[in-house]
């Protein structure tokens, strides 16, 4: 009996998250017509709205931006907050202020950050490029990135590279054959959620990018138009704008009961 | 290479990384690029701000020094301190449901059973999915007329909700959007947490004839602490940030404007860049103290839970 009850509880959580993913694919292969009639279950499934963001109003382009954006600031603020990461929790740089001015970056707001920078980029002709908004997004995602990799480094026994510098080992041997492959997985997960972010960034990418270097997220608000919601195709981009981060849910939940320990707890 | 030449470089190596490589240079050496982009991107602005707030400034004219009189205007403001209350209504309702119901679900789930990982990795869904992208789709489902949501309160005879375009109930599906994709982030930090728990406790209570409330109350709750505090502390910092859902839903009518909305239409809708300023101030003053008093709770929790 209370395996049932317990069962029963899964299901309706299951339910309660996935539900609302499927409607998407579901209101997408819909035609026009019936994504005004609810009341008819069974429809007849058509790609119109996958044919109408390809050829009406081609938005491949910006898959295409939203990857650059999104792969090189990654790589950007990993290269940035890694090290420093490292210092903080090996040698408690700053003696734990500087951690937290860092972490408070995210506490400005993002709205009123957005305007010293519209205007330094109007003036430098980075509104509607690619660097533009590559910049802003180290921006966004240094803060926390710095903020997990921290809690990984913390739980990297300093002893380790106390024997492998008795060993004879350099800094950058010790950091290579002792702490990366102890980092890795942390860093995977740090990783994917940096670019899950700057995949999903709306607010900077709507008011910083018009036409040329438009991302996804800002695609699927131009559907709202001012006279009416185009639902299918915005369901049908939606669709394929949320397949990345489905792959990198798969990709995580092997980790993530690990990795959202945020080892900075442990103290 | 022989062993003499090995030895050689390795000494020639070691002059040119000794500097580099002491304790005392390399840390801040590591953290250089970190510091280059906060000071571009955190105290520029911020300076900038700071500079803007006492100045009157709407694009055409240059600034204009004004004094205080921007923060008196915002201050006097009915319309902003609505959204300032209306922000921190949110921010308690939405972070109570999410610990409750993250607390529920982490409990749980907090055995082993079929599938489990699959199970857990589908609940971390909501979490990575664009929050824009889940607010239309939301705006969609709850339509008054052609939404699932109502269509199925329809055959229950219950009557169609205005769930998105009466002022009453709006902001309660905001909150609700905002819950369903931020309870998984409690869900997995406390589900860590509950398997981190220290068995020999839970078990010695038990043993004592402790009831399961009491265990959980006095046992796990207490040893849960921080990472509760850590929990609504990222998610305050990110819940007065709110904007996607209400760009993807009201737009900030029907009486859903907050904090964040009410700047962005005062810089960027009415390009008032120095009410603007002095309304990002107070923002980020309002958060800096919730965050502190939230971050000394967590010092003070990690205290008592060791």
């Amino acid at each position: 009996m209370r395996r049932v009850m317990f069962w029963i509880a899964v299901v309706i959580v299951l339910c309660a998250f996935i539900l609302p993913i499927a409607w998407v694919y579901v209101t997408s292969l819909k035609s026009p017509e019936d994504i005004f009639r609810p009341e008819k279950l069974a429809f007849l499934p058509t790609l119109y709205n996958y044919k109408y963001i390809v050829t009406v109003r081609p938005s491949l382009l910006e898959f295409r931006n939203a990857l650059i954006i999104t792969l090189a600031s990654t790589a950007l603020v990993m290269g940035v907050s890694l090290p420093a990461a490292y210092s903080f929790a090996r040698f408690n740089t700053g003696g734990g202020h500087l951690l937290f001015i860092t972490i408070s970056t995210r506490m400005f707001p993002p709205v009123v950050a957005a305007i010293p920078f519209f205007f330094l980029f109007r003036d430098w002709g980075l509104l509607d490029t690619h660097l533009g908004l590559i910049l802003l997004y180290i921006y966004f995602n240094m803060s926390f990135a710095t903020f997990l990799l921290y809690g990984f480094f913390r739980e990297i026994p300093e002893e380790l590279e106390h024997a492998a510098m008795v060993d004879g080992y350099g800094r950058l041997s010790i950091f290579r054959k002792v702490i990366f492959p102890l980092i890795k997985p942390g860093a995977a997960i740090t990783t994917v959620f940096c670019l899950v972010w700057a995949w999903n960034e709306f607010l900077f990418a709507f008011l910083f990018t018009r036409r040329v270097a438009r991302t996804v997220a800002v695609g699927l608000a131009v559907f709202w138009g001012s006279i009416e919601i185009q639902w299918g195709p915005m369901a049908a981009l939606m669709g394929l704008a949320i397949l990345p981060t489905l792959a990198a849910a798969w990709f995580m939940q092997r980790f993530i009961i690990r990795g959202l320990t945020f080892g900075a707890v442990k103290g | 290479m022989t062993e003499r030449a090995v030895v050689k470089s390795l000494e020639t190596r070691k002059t040119v990384w000794q500097v580099l490589s002491a304790d005392a240079y390399i840390k801040w050496f590591l953290i250089v690029p970190l510091l280059a982009v906060l000071s571009a991107f955190m105290f520029y602005p911020l300076f900038y701000c700071l500079y803007m707030s006492f100045h009157e400034y709407v694009l055409r004219a240059p600034p204009l020094y004004i004094g205080v009189e921007n923060y008196r205007t915002v201050l006097h403001d009915a319309v902003f301190w609505q959204a300032v209350g209306r922000t921190f209504y949110v921010l308690v309702v939405c972070i109570a449901v999410e610990l409750s119901l993250g607390m529920g679900i982490a409990l749980l789930f907090n055995r082993e059973f079929r599938g489990q990982n699959t199970i857990r990795g589908v609940c971390l869904l909501p979490l990575l999915i664009s929050p824009l992208a889940m607010s239309l789709m939301w705006n969609y489902m709850l339509h008054v007329q052609f939404g699932i949501v109502n269509q199925v309160l329809v055959w229950l005879r219950l009557g169609a909700v205005e769930w998105i375009s009466n002022p009453k109930i709006a902001i309660y599906s905001i909150m609700f959007i905002s819950i369903w994709q931020w309870t998984p982030f409690s869900i997995f930090v406390l589900l860590a947490g509950l398997r981190g728990l220290p068995k020999d406790a839970l078990e010695a209570a038990r043993v004592d004839g402790a009831s399961r409330w009491f265990t959980f109350r006095r046992l796990t709750l207490r040893m849960l602490m921080p990472l509760i505090i850590i929990i609504v502390l990222l998610r305050t910092m990110w819940l007065i940030r709110i904007f996607d859902p209400l760009y993807g839903t009201t737009r900030g009518g029907v009486g859903t404007e907050m904090l964040d909305w009410f700047i962005y239409r005062i810089a960027f809708v009415f390009f008032d860049v120095g009410k603007g300023s002095a309304l990002a101030i107070f923002s980020l003053y309002v958060t800096i103290v919730l965050c502190a008093i939230l971050y000394r709770q967590l010092i003070k929790a990690l205290g008592t839970a060791r």
